[in-house]
């Protein structure tokens, strides 16, 4: 599904190099639940922003099923971001003028579902994550918690290929993130949603179905582990 | 296209302080701009109206070359198919002919050198408010001998006054000494000093009897139903006057009859459109600054946005619209507010009193500040405020549209 052979990535600040990502390869399979863990400076956002076709690597090539990413064009990018990726980001990733329902309706939007299908669709999502009362509220009036699962909500509602997902506990507390994690977990187990996320939430990486670990932008080890009980 | 309007509309009033500081400019510069340039075409437009009607008429007939050197040798023979020819014209709702020439008027031993006005009584009220500027007498009352009306200042001048006895001294047509006793009939005030000093009016029979000018006259005063019709009929008169006309004629308007007075105006007119520039500008400055801290604060936002597939040429229209929105209120509301305003003091002239009102009459206008309400302004105003806007709001949407997602997901 997801697959990167020998990929590097470096940043040039003001003249400075700095190599994010030396050498990667990694291939994630539909129906995974796995986590990039490694300390601040890693390569794991790097590797998931590549994959998410936000970037584009310096060396080495990224393919999603058959699709080599970097022979897309930043249209074809922009298209295959909506048909077939999810994303969950670490925090204010909602659109603040808009209310939860709207958030969760906005790739739909854009992909151009019918407006009452988009809706209950919408609402559908937003029940199944335990937030169907507060669908008319927007992200202000909102808790952290109840915003990231908005943002689960609106990553899952477009039946995307693979969720990727950025640190998405980090601003979350410890009952908040477990709830999250289940929720994820959840959708991962009943929907079949793969799940790529990068995390150096303990909690997160022990939940975590394979566990990839990264270190100065190489993979140290890579870990599949049994899955929990239901 | 929809969730472009509803992202721009909700992204304006987020900061509804920041967007009211704004529209509050914007709103203030709309005002300003209708009633500043309702003030100008009010003013002017009066300056003009009072000027054509003491002296030029909306357009003048006159012969080859009496702009330039007013001589009684450049006459226009006024006869009946010249006279009908110009009447006839559409549009021209009076014409006065007349003779103007200069003399001497002595009383006792007083003598003053004076610029007179031949005209026909019962056509000159067509074109000019001589007639209505009398303050004692009569206006060249019909079966008077000889009767002249003074301008105040003169008769002060001369110690006439109605009843009195003058002699009117000048050179003929024929180049012999011309003079003759007029009985004052009339006195009349005129706003402009020099010409109340100086001003003496005589009929027109008894001005071409005096200078032995036959049916001649020295200009025709033309009077149009509207300033805006001029162009129009000077181009009719243009063409039809010339096989009409014994002599050739020219026919000018009041322009260029009174080259000064549209310099005047030019000079006002330019120096009220570089203030209202300045003001615009400002504005224009105001909704750049209002968009683009607004898309600097968002930066993650739009990362967001284009992450999850958003085009660019959404966000770049997202960010148009919300500068067009703030441009768009902010015209409607002060639009809403200036027009009411301008059209109330459009029927109630504002009145110059003390030392500017003084200054303002020895210039010959009436000290009062008129407002006039051309379709132009509003819309010009709109389209100036609007197009200045749109190109204010190009920087902030290019900007917008062209973050990569990541680098601005990376912001915060």
């Amino acid at each position: 599904m997801l697959e990167a052979t020998d990929v590097t990535k470096v940043y040039d600040t003001r003249g400075v190099e700095t190599r994010a990502l030396d050498g990667v390869s990694l291939r994630v399979d539909a129906g995974e639940f796995t986590a990039l863990a490694g300390p601040s400076g890693s390569g794991k956002t790097t590797l998931l922003n590549l994959f998410g076709a936000l970037d584009a690597p310096t060396a080495g090539q990224l393919r999603l099923d058959d699709q080599q990413l970097d022979q897309l064009s930043s249209a074809q990018l922009a298209r295959l971001r909506l048909q077939q990726l999810g994303f969950i980001f670490q925090a204010y990733n909602l659109i603040p003028v808009l209310s939860a329902r709207e958030n969760v309706e906005f790739v739909m939007e854009l992909q151009g579902v019918p407006a009452a299908e988009r809706r209950e669709r919408a609402l559908a999502v937003l029940h199944e994550v335990g937030l169907g009362e507060i669908a008319d509220k927007r992200p202000l009036e909102m808790s952290g918690g109840q915003q990231q699962r908005v943002a689960v909500a609106r990553a899952i509602v477009s039946n995307p290929r693979v969720v990727l997902a950025d640190e998405p506990t980090a601003n979350l507390d410890s009952k908040t993130a477990a709830a999250l994690l289940d929720l994820m977990e959840e959708m991962n187990r009943e929907h079949g949603v793969t799940f790529l996320f990068s995390t150096h939430d303990p909690m997160v990486i022990e939940k975590a179905r394979r566990v990839v670990r990264l270190r100065d932008g190489r993979v140290v080890s890579d870990e599949q582990r049994e899955a929990e009980s239901a | 296209m929809r969730l472009e309007r509803r992202l721009a509309w909700r992204n304006v009033w987020r900061n509804p302080r920041r967007t009211g500081l704004t529209l509050a400019a914007t709103v203030f510069a709309v005002f300003l701009v209708v009633v500043f340039v309702a003030m100008g075409a009010g003013v002017h437009e009066k300056m003009i109206e009072d000027s054509v009607r003491i002296h030029s008429g909306h357009l003048q007939v006159s012969g080859e070359g009496y702009l330039e050197d007013r001589t009684l040798e450049q006459s226009v023979p006024f006869d009946a198919r010249l006279d009908r020819a110009i009447r006839e014209t559409e549009g021209v709702v009076g014409v006065a002919p007349r003779l103007v020439a200069f003399g001497l008027l002595s009383k006792g031993s007083a003598t003053k050198g004076v610029a007179l006005f031949g005209v026909d009584p019962e056509r000159e009220p067509s074109v000019s408010t001589l007639p209505e500027r009398l303050v004692r007498g009569q206006f060249l009352p019909a079966g008077a001998t000889r009767p002249i009306v003074l301008a105040e200042r003169l008769a002060r001048s001369l110690g006439a006054d109605v009843g009195d006895e003058i002699l009117l001294y000048s050179v003929a047509y024929t180049l012999e000494n011309a003079y003759d006793l007029f009985e004052v009939s009339g006195i009349i005030a005129l706003p402009e000093p020099e010409l109340d000093r100086t001003l003496a009016v005589i009929g027109l029979a008894d001005a071409q009897a005096f200078f032995v000018y036959g049916d001649r006259v020295s200009e025709v005063a033309i009077l149009a139903s509207d300033a805006d019709r001029i162009p129009a009929i000077h181009a009719d008169l243009a063409s039809a006057l010339g096989s009409v006309a014994a002599t050739p004629v020219e026919v000018h308007p009041w322009n260029e009859v009174m080259p000064e007075l549209e310099q005047f105006i030019f000079i006002d007119d330019a120096g009220m459109y570089i203030m209202l520039v300045i003001l615009v500008v400002v504005v224009a400055f105001g909704i750049l600054n209002t968009i683009l801290m607004s898309v600097l604060e968002r930066t993650r936002e739009l990362g967001v946005m284009l992450a999850l597939g958003l085009p660019p040429s959404s966000i770049f229209r997202v960010v148009y619209l919300e500068s067009m929105i703030l441009a768009a209120v902010g015209l409607a509301v002060g639009l809403a507010l200036a027009l009411p305003v301008v059209l109330w003091f459009q029927g109630h002239p504002i009145p110059i009193t003390g030392d500017a009102g003084n200054a303002t009459a020895a210039f010959g206008f009436e000290p009062v500040v008129t407002f006039k309400l051309k379709p132009l302004n509003p819309l010009g105003s709109a389209l100036t405020i609007f197009g200045v806007a749109a190109l204010a709001a190009l920087y902030p949407a290019i900007k917008a549209s062209r973050a990569r997602p990541v680098d601005a997901l990376r912001s915060l």
